[in-house]
């Protein structure tokens, strides 16, 4: 199913089932904050709703989720897998890690193309590696979920004058698919946010809305290729003096590659030199002096 | 410790500066004073002073030993004198970089009283004294900067007595830059260092050093890798603010740079007195 299609025409009605709304992202882009407009949305409509989130790393970068459900009667808090109509993604892989909640037929999963690399995705401590970051792009994406709206909404955010006002603009793209009369859609949203931004995120709002509601969309915004190395890896040499080493075990202990060993007569060896990155860690800390590593560029060897 | 290594070109090899025939070294297995003398080395390759310019003074002990392992115009004096004998090549020799290595029985008992007066004269001079907590060659005595409770030779008991905080003594006498490191930091280690030699002035480096073979195995401080982890998991950085207000706790060492003024340097007020008193003799 395309991506450019209307979406308006299958907005979502209130019904006895509940309709829920998953809002994951990364702490400090407005999670909670999303959750809490359509809360008080449905709260002016009269509707039960139930909202659930976790945000216990917030503010270290970690993953933020917000279960929000909704209908004439809700009785439990969060989704279950595979019952999420919407998915409200703010960064790109935290969409996709979210996959398997969205309704298989229906779901819509509405995503930022925002990228945020999250430290512990860089494993690869050599120069030039490659990080571990979700390399799925939205040809992919589009063959497994029923429909996907992938929206530069940090960029929109920035030509509306606040970066920070990304989720109102993806609040606005929710708008068009959830059926709740825009202007409530507009008091609550200047309702819940700080004073000073309600005029960056009501026009946030109104261009995320827009966007959605066009007949056409001229460009399709793509999130970022993935990245690739820059150049090729460095050359590593580590060299143990065996007649310096007296073994005291730091290097063995310290490398964070855990490539080092002690051999049967307590020197230290390379027991995996692919693995070796050359952080130098055990050059520094080897009191012996015994270990000596040279970092060659990789055009230098033959 | 990954990326930081861009000052270092791939061609430096420490070797270069090293009396390579004397090595294995005769330090105990997992001795920091290894350490410290690597990220000495580094930090003399770094500021780029030739082995010609530079001269390291040693006392008696363990950190005695480090000025035989370095290439370079190298002293090694009488106990707790280290100080002194640099005093004298600085004032005789301003265009060399004078470097002290010393110990902590070598500088704050047997030598304290050159330490106070080398601070009070403020010589561009840069101590390091490897801090061990223990008098490590002579056998294992008590030493003053060994904490309370800790078993030593001397100590079957416990020391009962408290120990000195270095780096404030250093601060009250007048050195113009004192700085704390563990050598577990070595990086940091060594940017403390390159700070110290590039001060004019004395800069006191305190390196708090590890002693397995004497001191941990008989107060049970694990292995060389557990002590200067267990260091690492009690330094305090200045740089995290607070941590100079708290009082001096041996085994959570303050580290980073601790006091800095801008003191006159000695051997510059020196000469210039000396002109004024003989304007004749002026070239």
């Amino acid at each position: 199913m395309s991506a450019s299609s209307r979406l308006s025409d299958r907005a979502i009605a209130p019904q006895a089932t509940p309709t829920n709304v998953l809002v994951v992202g990364v702490g400090g882009q407005g999670v909670v904050m999303v959750s809490r407009v359509l809360a008080k949305l449905c709260e002016r409509n009269g509707l039960d709703i139930k909202q659930s989130e976790v945000h216990g790393m917030a503010k270290r970068g970690g993953v933020v989720f917000s279960h929000v459900r909704f209908g004439e009667r809700v009785y439990s808090p969060t989704i279950p897998e595979g019952e999420a109509d919407i998915v409200l993604a703010m960064e790109w892989a935290e969409g996709l890690r979210w996959l398997p909640f969205l309704k298989r037929e229906s779901g819509g999963l509405i995503a930022d193309t925002q990228r945020i690399v999250p430290p512990f995705s860089c494993r690869n401590r050599k120069r030039g590696a490659l990080h571990g970051y979700q390399t799925m792009g939205l040809e992919e994406l589009e063959e497994v979920v029923a429909r996907v709206v992938a929206v530069d909404a940090t960029g929109v955010a920035s030509e509306v004058g606040n970066r920070r006002a990304a989720n109102t603009v993806l609040l606005g793209v929710l708008s068009s698919m959830l059926d709740f009369d825009p202007s409530e859609w507009r008091e609550v949203v200047a309702e819940v946010v700080p004073p000073k931004t309600i005029e960056a995120n009501l026009l946030g709002f109104e261009r995320g809305r827009e966007w959605a509601l066009q007949e056409t969309r001229a460009e399709l915004p793509t999130p970022p290729e993935p990245e690739r190395p820059t150049h090729a890896a460095d050359r590593v040499e580590l060299e143990i003096v065996e007649a310096w080493c007296k073994g005291c075990d730091i290097c063995v202990k310290v490398c964070p590659e855990r490539c080092l060993e002690l051999n049967g007569s307590q020197v230290a060896v390379l027991r995996d030199p692919a693995a070796c990155s050359g952080c130098r860690v055990c050059e520094w800390l080897c009191p012996d002096l015994a270990i000596h590593v040279r970092i060659l560029p990789a055009q230098e060897e033959h | 410790m990954t990326d930081s290594d861009s000052s270092l070109p791939a061609s430096f090899d420490i070797r270069d500066y090293l009396r390579t025939d004397l090595f294995p070294h005769f330090m105990c297995v997992g001795c920091g004073h290894g350490i410290a003398l690597r990220c000495l080395l580094t930090a003399v390759h770094e500021l780029g002073i030739s082995k010609d310019e530079l001269a390291v003074v040693s006392g008696i002990g363990c950190s005695g030993r480090i000025a035989a392992y370095i290439d370079a115009n190298t002293l090694h004096v009488t106990h707790g004198r280290p100080l002194t004998f640099a005093s004298g090549l600085k004032l005789a020799r301003p265009d060399l970089t004078v470097v002290v290595v010393t110990g902590d029985g070598d500088c704050l008992s047997i030598g304290g009283n050159h330490l106070i007066h080398a601070c009070r004269r403020n010589l561009d001079i840069t101590c390091l004294m490897l801090n061990n907590e223990v008098y490590g060659m002579t056998g294992g005595q008590v030493s003053p900067t060994t904490d309370e409770g800790r078993y030593t030779t001397t100590t079957p008991l416990g020391n009962h007595e408290p120990s000195f905080d270095a780096c404030s003594i250093a601060t009250a006498a007048g050195a113009s830059l004192v700085g704390r490191e563990i050598t577990f930091q070595a990086p940091a280690l060594k940017n403390l260092i390159v700070e110290a030699i590039s001060h004019p002035g004395f800069g006191f480096v305190e390196v708090i050093s590890d002693c397995t073979e004497i001191y941990g195995r008989r107060n049970d401080l694990g292995s060389s890798t557990e002590m200067i982890l267990s260091q690492k998991s009690g330094m305090r950085p200045e740089s995290y603010g607070g941590a100079l207000d708290q009082p001096f706790r041996p085994g959570n060492w303050q580290t980073g740079v601790l006091s800095r003024s801008d003191r006159e340097e000695y051997a510059a007020a020196y000469r210039r007195r000396t002109r004024s008193a003989r304007p004749e003799e002026q070239t």
